[in-house]
């Protein structure tokens, strides 16, 4: 493990813990037996040194901190959990008697700086998590010196040799029910309710069909795993929600959770490339996605929430309120009316198919050409069976795990 | 023939993915490779070596060989109000790298591509329900896949290595994944004896002085949690006293009862210690047991606690003719103080008896708690949304590479990830 740093004014966690000694371990004297193919009952250095470290360093580890993440990467060498202060000692489940709430007061600082490339930066965002956290907990001004700051990003390292990974926060159970009721019983959007809490497109569908579930499970009286999400939700670092409704939260913004425009590296754009223009040319993002492939857009058409764009740029070209909402409107219809489309197209395909529902599977009876085995008889879009052509299913190699589970 | 290697050897330390103490220990021992002094394929072979111990153990050499992707996921994250106000041009002003500026551009962090080598593991079924936190361990996994205990899209799929695709529900059954994360039974007969042991010194150390066993072993700390239990040792307490109690010893009784009252009060509402319960729970008995002909026994639920407190509190006060401020006295608010601490102490105690309770035909230890050293390893991945109530979760999309951070949790160094990563490359 690479030393991490102390805080100038280190507590003593390992020592203020009992420090035992190694593990007896069966001490059986050597048996004269020399030609024995068993292996050696002792005690080896190895295994000394293993239970030594364990019931040392790794007993802080056994059991989670109370109110905080226990990763190895928050430990220095020694078992001495750094990011704690001074007088801090670390308390056992028995004696633990208060929830352990972090404090400091450092300014909220704004997590939408400016990066060159008009990145956002991700550790801002769950920086700013946890300092909201942090506030949230200090409006008690419960003074007591043994408190844990909250966690950095290095004592968030399950694995403290990887500096690229670390535990992020998900999200807390007030908002996964939050944005449920948003979406399923506000009736909001998708895309909508992803802007307003911070939460990528794909998670606010995930979270509402699994509280779905949730909800039939409790309906049908199935018994969860309540004792299991407790404990599993006070070990990870969680983004909180903050209420608007309550008196407590005006004024405050939403935590973001992640970043919702994300835009994928196109395999297209890997390459480096050099294309000369003339200087008085203004070679935009468009002409950019040109270059790298005929068919590229622009990351302003490519990332999850173009409508963000569209609405910023409403705003810079100094439109009224009135007329950025008519415009927005006129939008959202556009959209409404594509999908609308595209729900016809699938409804009259589905017309197209016949199908009967049998006992374990539906029959589905469609139109099939005979010309769709291709010229030489052997595309793989052919139907049936075919003269001289044999399955290959039960040849050597062929894999039958199934590539999808239709939802 | 040869022996086969251990799992985990102290000898050759290897990284599982398991949550088990060697894995930690193990975890704490790796430092980064050794990069002088040994040739490139050296270099390569112990890199490949040591990652594949971890990543994708359970599969062979070969299949991960097909699996192996040379092109690796990443995104960028863009910021919408800069995509409004500028059109891309500024980047290509000047000389064509941009218009110098004063200030020092400050550069995003570098994208850990090397960290995603294994990227096409972490779609496998086995190890997403690993790493959704349902399983001690991959191979675990993998068995309560083979075992049909996972479902996908609610249909059964027995197959560990089914590749999921970006949308994809799986469900693993509640109570194998209380039994994989949960701490496991006791069953010899030296574990018996530590639990028992343990049990009577927070026994005493709660009372100060207490020669009573008690007969649960197992929960010591929780069995007297559940409603109507009357085998604590406080039940047992001969009641020494048969006559009403002096006023002054009333009072303080009951300002210790308030200040309880105060400090359950403080808690939070999710009171994740029990321990000021319980402690509210010994001074009512305590009071309670200091009026005659009413032993804690009689008076077990909590309701009828509650009244017999009152009604004696006001009786007592009405009837004594003492002064005023020797009277144990409850006003209004004192009153409603009480009611809401005997509230939250219902709660705690029906959350107790409906969802956590004693229960010997469990697979797992009861009241379930998380076993040893899961917190160390306990972290959800961004690709994954895991509902942890129904021990189901949605494959949101592949794990990605971004600025500064890479989504495939590896332990290794970037170093080593890329030296794997060179290994796989040859031949293609």
């Amino acid at each position: 493990m690479p030393p991490r740093l102390r805080s100038p004014n280190f507590p003593c966690a390992a020592t203020s813990s009992p420090s035992i000694r190694s593990q007896p371990t069966a001490h059986r004297s050597r048996a004269s037996r020399e030609f024995s193919q068993t292996t050696c009952q002792h005690a080896t250095l190895r295994r000394r040194r293993f239970y030594d470290w364990l019931n040392g360093h790794g007993s802080l580890l056994k059991e989670p901190l109370p109110g905080s993440t226990n990763y190895l990467g928050a430990y220095d060498r020694y078992g001495n959990l750094v990011r704690a202060p001074p007088g801090w000692t670390r308390k056992t489940q028995e004696e633990e008697v208060k929830v352990e709430e972090p404090k400091t007061d450092e300014a909220e600082a704004e997590p939408d700086k400016e990066t060159p490339e008009g990145q956002e930066a991700v550790d801002e965002l769950e920086m700013a998590v946890r300092r909201e956290e942090e506030k949230n907990k200090d409006t008690r001004k419960q003074k007591d010196d043994d408190k844990l700051p909250p966690e950095t990003a290095e004592d968030l390292r399950p694995f403290p040799l990887n500096k690229h990974f670390r535990s992020q926060p998900v999200l807390s159970e007030e908002l996964r029910e939050a944005i449920y009721r948003r979406v399923a019983r506000d009736g909001a959007s998708v895309s909508l309710a992803s802007v307003e809490f911070g939460v990528s497109n794909e998670r606010v569908g995930a979270v509402v069909r699994l509280k779905q579930i949730e909800k039939e499970w409790i309906a049908q009286g199935k018994k969860l795993a309540l004792p299991y999400a407790k404990a599993v939700l006070a070990m990870v670092p969680t983004t909180p929600y903050i209420d608007p409704s309550l008196p407590s939260n005006k004024g405050k913004r939403p935590i973001t959770h992640e970043a919702i425009n994300d835009l994928i590296v196109h395999p297209a754009t890997r390459q480096q490339l050099f294309v000369p223009v003339s200087e008085s040319r203004q070679f935009t993002r468009v002409d950019a996605g040109k270059a790298f492939d005929n068919d590229l857009l622009p990351a302003d058409d490519r990332i999850p929430h173009p409508e963000l764009v569209q609405a910023e740029r409403d705003i810079a070209s100094g439109l009224s309120l009135q007329q950025r909402r008519q415009l927005a409107e006129e939008r959202m219809e556009q959209e409404l009316e594509r999908k609308k489309q595209i729900e016809l197209k699938r409804q009259e395909a589905l017309k197209r198919v016949k199908t009967v529902s049998g006992r374990r599977w539906d029959f589905v009876f469609e139109d099939v050409s005979v010309e769709s085995v291709g010229r030489d008889g052997r595309s793989a879009k052919g139907v049936g069976w075919r003269y001289g052509f044999p399955h290959e299913d039960r040849k050597k190699g062929q894999v039958k795990i199934p590539t999808k589970v239709e939802a | 023939m040869r022996k086969k290697p251990r799992f985990h050897s102290l000898k050759k330390l290897k990284v599982r993915q398991d949550w088990s103490r060697w894995t930690l220990y193990n975890l704490f021992k790796l430092s980064p490779p050794n990069l002088s002094a040994r040739t490139y394929f050296q270099q390569k072979w112990t890199a490949k070596s040591d990652t594949r111990a971890y990543h994708g153990e359970q599969i062979r050499e070969k299949q991960w060989k097909r699996l192996f992707r040379r092109t690796l996921p990443a995104v960028v994250p863009m910021d919408h109000k800069y995509l409004a106000r500028y059109d891309g041009s500024e980047q290509a002003a000047g000389r064509g790298a941009g218009a110098d500026s004063q200030e020092k551009a400050r550069m995003p962090p570098m994208t850990p591509y090397m960290q995603m080598t294994y990227f096409p593991i972490e779609r496998r079924l086995d190890t997403a329900v690993f790493r959704a936190l349902f399983a001690s361990s991959v191979r675990q996994a993998r068995q309560f896949v083979c075992h049909g205990l996972v479902k996908v899209n609610g249909k059964k799929i027995i197959y560990p290595g089914y590749m999921l695709n970006p949308g994809d529900v799986f469900q693993v059954e509640p109570d194998s994944v209380m039994t994989a994360t949960g701490a496991q039974k006791t069953r010899s007969a030296a574990a018996r004896r530590k639990a028992r042991e343990k049990g009577q010194a927070h026994a005493e150390s709660i009372k100060g002085v207490g020669p009573i066993k008690i007969p649960s072993i197992k929960v010591p700390l929780l069995a007297d949690s559940a409603t109507g239990t009357t085998s604590t040792p406080k039940a047992a307490t001969p009641l020494s006293t048969e006559t009403e109690p002096a006023p002054e010893e009333l009072k303080r009784h009951l300002q210790s009862l308030m200040t309880d009252v105060e400090a359950v009060l403080a808690e939070e509402v999710k009171a994740k210690n029990k321990q000021k319960l319980r402690d509210f729970r010994q001074t009512v008995r305590k009071a309670i047991s200091l009026w005659k002909r009413s032993t804690p026994g009689e008076v077990s639920t909590l309701e009828s606690q509650l009244s017999f407190l009152k009604s004696h509190i006001t009786k007592s006060a009405t009837s004594s003719s003492a002064p005023s401020d020797a009277n144990p006295q409850l006003s209004r608010d004192e009153e409603a103080k009480l009611q809401n601490a005997f509230d939250r102490l219902k709660e705690q105690a029906e959350y107790d008896a409906n969802w956590n309770k004693r229960d010997p035909s469990k697979p797992y230890l009861t009241p379930w708690r998380p076993r040893d050293y899961m917190s160390a390893f306990a972290f959800i991945p961004r690709y994954l949304e895991v509902n942890q109530n129904i021990c189901a979760a949605v494959y949101l999309r592949h794990p990605v590479a971004r600025p500064g951070l890479a989504e495939v949790p590896t332990p290794f160094s970037y170093e080593t990830g890329q030296l794997a990563f060179n290994w796989y490359l040859r031949r293609r």
